[in-house]
């Protein structure tokens, strides 16, 4: 069995075939050979026994006649007829009157066979050492008196020829019925395989990926060439690999409304399914069709929903790898599920990394032990909870904003949470800061009543320390100590007024003015004494001469304190002062550069120069008032002013470069908006002059 | 696998019984030869019938009344069975037929050549002789009397039947009408029943007029409606079969065995028996001069008709 198993399947069949055939010709040609030899062998014994019948017959009248020559002609005309090997007749007492034999009478043959009057005749096979014999003995009867006796004998090898010719014959014809049963169930086997054949070559094209195959075969009229139907949107029309009948929807009249599972038993009266049904391999290769096809459909909507599924986790991913908070979810065993780039940045490690390790994987024993707790608290609680801490991120600190979110499952229960920690550094500064300028303000207005209050005294002061001069002799020491006071009386009347200004408590007087000039006047101020320092100033001023709305003292008070401010980096070494002003009529405003190259700020400082009472100078050489009441003055001129160190390269031009001292720089930059009604329509007249 | 092992069984079965039962057989030795003679049949007085019939037939009718001469007279007395009348005719003549029983115009013949007879038979009808019978369809219009029968198709038995043609042909003669005034003569074809076949033929419409002997009609008594059949004419009555005994013959024989025919009564019933089976009621004595009516009708005839019998 196992052989046969092997077996090809066409040989199988065509095995089968010639076993069934062989199983029904072989009894059947048994049987028929049987039959027909019986019957041959009968009809042998009929004829033989009509012969000598009918010789006992003939031979009556001859033998009342005696007329041995009529008996001798009756049995001669036997001889050799067909297959008669002899015939003889006997009188009453058995005595031979006439036979066929030439050489004498074979005289056991007299004894051989008796009939009896009371049978026709009376058969007996006989044996004559080489051949069998039917012997025939039938009465001379004359009006029921016997006369003798009329013997026949037919040979049986004839019979037995022909029995053996029949028998081949029919086995011949057995064996040939074998011949196109064989070629029939090749022809048969080679049409069911090659269609099973192709159906396992799309099978494995199938497997390999290759859902495009046409299995089924291509039917001569599809349904709706069949139904002359012009109904293009049902489902079937124009779908030439399925067959409509496995199609749900159909829209053709006849189609009943069953479930797909009896549609098509409601199809067995439909011309459609009555042309193109086929046999099962073809319904097989049909349904594999439909089967690809839906493979393919499904193959391609997964896919499609594979790329949306990607596409969206691709989006939150960036959406959580772009924020720059630190975003992890932590499951409720308190193990990192997953990490956002910027914690994972944060930790110094990758993403794919952290998951699956716990806090006391990536944070200091401390740390982790008090985050452990604060993650707990959230899981048991399920309650969000979110605080402040500050953290050391390598040399620098940082304040981080941790919210913690828990996560729920289905059914309601904490599955782990959300946590999310913001830098908040830059905030904390700014709330310092905050408090700080609250703190500077307050410390400014009592300054500011103080120094209303100490104004009236000190004048007082002045002037009669003023007047005692005039009183006493010139040369005198009192007149000496006199100047002192009045000096150090004007002193303390600048920081008064200083004071006031940083509070502004002083009237501001604005008008048109021009910026060039405004800037040329504090220049040309200082110019000298500067230059007995060394410190040499450059000016580039715009040549269209911006007009600007302001008030002249107060600005020349701001440029005074930034040019002093720049000698005073340069003081020791000297250098140089470049002043720049640019008109920037789309932008509506005029900027100011002032760049030295002194010693520059460091970067910590520069967020507080502008600070008031913030000063790098020794006590009592600055009160830092100047950059915080310069800060004010522009501010209450709607405008804006930056610094930056050191000075950007290429601000300076070649002269500069070669100038004594040279430092990092620090460049203050000023903007103030333009005065509207005069400048605006000049301006205009020559950008559209050069447009 | 079971049914595998039973389908090669049932094909064995088959095949077994195709190939099985071989007939007994006697062995015979054909190679022993001898040659063969055939016995010679003792002396006997020969009776020889006339060969109207098959020699199963003649041997039939006659083999009673064989076997009861034998038995009657002693005397050995053997049936032989000559093929035609003509042979019979010169057997009588050669003295191989003792014993002759004919018709009366073959008697004629064997007496012109010196056989005499002793004898002849009762008819089943009851008379010593017997005649023709012209027969014609009832419904024949064309045939009411005997000169009508001109132009017209006959069937008679045989050329060489007394009853059934010549007796019938001298009835014509005797009304004028000769031979070759009919438009056909035809005779009924054999073997056996020839009367029955002419009428038979009448009865059916194949021919115009049938001549048989008497009492032949009443054999088809039972096969067609007799109604329908006419009997237009009869002939003269003639004497019937004759016994007659060869030249030469010891009178004492024929005594012997005349008397034993003469014996013969149909009131007994082996007798009669014997005598029905040889179609005769009874033999009584006979002479030459019986039979002048029957020489007379011959020469009536004409030796063409003698010719013809022959």
């Amino acid at each position: 069995m196992r052989v046969l198993d092997k077996l090809k399947f066409s040989t199988k069949i065509n095995l089968g075939t010639l076993f069934i055939v062989t199983l029904i010709a072989l009894p059947l040609a048994f049987v028929v050979s049987r039959m027909a030899a019986d019957a041959l062998i009968d009809e042998t014994k009929k004829r033989g026994m009509v012969i000598s019948e009918n010789l006992a017959s003939r031979a009556a009248d001859s033998m009342l006649a005696m007329d041995l020559l009529r008996l001798k002609n009756m049995v001669d005309e036997y001889k050799g007829v067909q297959d008669i090997v002899y015939a003889f007749i006997t009188d009453r007492d058995g005595n031979v009157m006439v036979h066929t034999f030439v050489q004498g009478f074979p005289v056991e043959l007299l004894a051989a066979n008796e009939a009896d009057d009371a049978t026709p005749s009376h058969v007996r096979l006989l044996f004559t050492g080489r051949d069998y014999i039917y012997d025939f003995a039938a009465p001379i009867l004359i009006v029921g008196a016997r006369f003798g006796t009329a013997r026949v004998g037919l040979s049986r090898a004839q019979t037995q020829n022909s029995v053996n010719r029949l028998v081949f014959f029919i086995f011949a014809l057995s064996g040939a019925a074998l011949v196109p049963a064989i070629l029939f169930s090749s022809l048969f086997a080679r049409q069911v395989t090659r269609r099973i054949g192709l159906l396992r070559e799309h099978a494995e094209e199938v497997v390999k990926g290759n859902l495009d195959m046409r299995t089924g075969p291509i039917v001569a009229a599809n349904c709706w060439e069949i139904m002359n139907c012009d109904l293009t949107h049902c489902p079937a029309y124009n779908d030439t690999r399925r067959r409509c009948w496995y199609l749900a929807g159909t829209l053709c009249p006849d189609c009943s409304d069953a479930e797909d599972g009896d549609k098509e038993e409601s199809c067995k009266n439909c011309p459609v399914y009555n042309r193109n049904k086929g046999d099962e391999i073809q319904d097989l290769a049909e349904t594999f069709d439909v089967m690809a096809l839906s493979l393919k459909t499904h193959l391609e909507e997964l896919k499609q929903a594979e790329g949306v599924l990607t596409r969206q986790e691709q989006l939150l991913r960036t959406i959580l790898d772009a924020t720059p908070d630190f975003v992890c979810l932590i499951g409720d065993n308190l193990k990192y599920l997953s990490v956002n780039k910027a914690f994972a940045d944060y930790v110094g490690r990758t993403a794919h990394d952290i998951e699956g390790l716990s806090e006391f994987d990536l944070f200091p024993e401390a740390e982790a032990k008090l985050t452990r707790e604060e993650d707990l608290r959230v899981v048991r609680t399920g309650l969000p909870f979110d605080r402040e801490k500050r953290a050391r991120r390598g040399q620098r600190d940082m304040w981080l904003h941790v919210v913690r979110a828990p996560v729920f499952d289905k059914d309601g229960r904490v599955m782990g949470l959300l946590r999310t920690a913001r830098d908040v550094s830059q905030l904390k500064l700014f709330q310092e800061q905050l408090i700080q300028s609250q703190k500077m303000e307050s410390v400014g207005k009592l300054a500011g009543g103080v120094a209303h209050e100490i104004n009236t005294p000190l004048g007082v002061i002045l002037g009669y320390s003023q007047l005692l001069q005039e009183e006493v002799d010139k040369d005198s020491q009192i007149y000496e100590d006199l100047k002192i006071m009045e000096k150090q009386a004007k002193v303390c009347r600048k920081i008064v007024a200083d004071l006031l200004g940083f509070s502004r408590q002083t009237d501001s007087a604005k008008l048109e003015m021009c910026f060039n000039n405004s800037l040329m006047e504090a220049i040309s101020l200082v110019r000298h004494t500067f230059g007995l320092d060394k410190v040499y100033i450059m000016t580039d001023l715009d040549e269209r001469m911006p007009i600007i709305y302001g008030d002249p003292e107060k600005l020349k008070q701001v440029w005074i304190n930034l040019l002093t401010n720049a000698r005073d980096a340069m003081v020791e070494s000297g250098g140089l002062l470049l002043v720049r002003s640019r008109l920037d009529s789309p932008a509506q405003k005029v900027t100011a550069w002032f760049a030295d190259t002194g010693s520059g700020i460091d970067t910590e400082n520069l967020q507080k120069i502008f600070d008031p009472f913030f000063t790098t100078k020794p006590v009592g050489q600055g009160t830092g008032l100047g950059l915080s009441v310069s800060f004010g003055i522009i501010e209450d001129h709607d405008g804006s002013i930056t610094v930056q160190s050191p000075v950007p390269k290429g601000f300076f031009n070649q002269e500069a470069k070669e100038a004594p001292g040279r430092g990092p720089g620090t460049l203050f930059v000023v903007d103030l908006p333009l005065d509207h009604a005069e400048t605006l329509e000049p301006d205009h007249a020559i950008d559209k002059g050069r447009t | 696998m079971r049914r595998v092992r039973l389908m090669m069984i049932a094909v064995l079965a088959f095949a077994v019984w195709g190939c099985s039962e071989e007939e007994p057989a006697f062995q015979v030795n054909l190679g022993r030869r001898v040659e063969t003679s055939v016995s010679v049949p003792k002396r006997a007085v020969t009776y020889a019938y006339l060969p109207q019939f098959a020699h199963t037939v003649s041997y039939e009718r006659h083999r009673l009344l064989v076997e009861y001469l034998q038995k009657a007279t002693g005397l050995p007395i053997r049936q032989i069975f000559p093929d035609t009348f003509d042979e019979h005719v010169k057997m009588v003549e050669r003295g191989e037929i003792d014993i002759s029983f004919s018709n009366p115009f073959v008697y004629i013949r064997m007496a012109a050549a010196g056989a005499r007879a002793f004898a002849r038979i009762i008819e089943p009808s009851g008379a010593p002789e017997f005649y023709s019978q012209i027969i014609v369809r009832k419904d024949n219009r064309n045939i009411e009397r005997i000169e009508d029968c001109r132009g017209k198709r006959w069937l008679a038995v045989d050329p060489s039947s007394a009853g059934g043609y010549i007796y019938a042909l001298g009835e014509f003669y005797d009304n004028g009408i000769r031979r070759e005034d009919f438009a056909e003569i035809a005779f009924a074809p054999g073997p056996g029943g020839k009367q029955e076949k002419v009428v038979m033929a009448v009865y059916a419409g194949a021919y115009d007029i049938g001549s048989v002997r008497d009492g032949a009609l009443s054999l088809l008594k039972d096969k067609i409606d007799l109604a329908q059949v006419r009997i237009l004419a009869e002939s003269k009555r003639y004497p019937g079969w004759v016994y007659a005994h060869r030249p030469g013959l010891d009178p004492e024989v024929v005594n012997k065995i005349s008397r034993a025919m003469f014996a013969l009564n149909m009131d007994r019933p082996d007798e009669a028996l014997i005598l029905r089976t040889a179609g005769m009621r009874g033999i009584i004595p006979a002479v030459d001069a019986d039979y002048a009516p029957v020489r007379e009708l011959a020469t009536k005839l004409g030796l063409e008709a003698l010719e013809a019998i022959q």
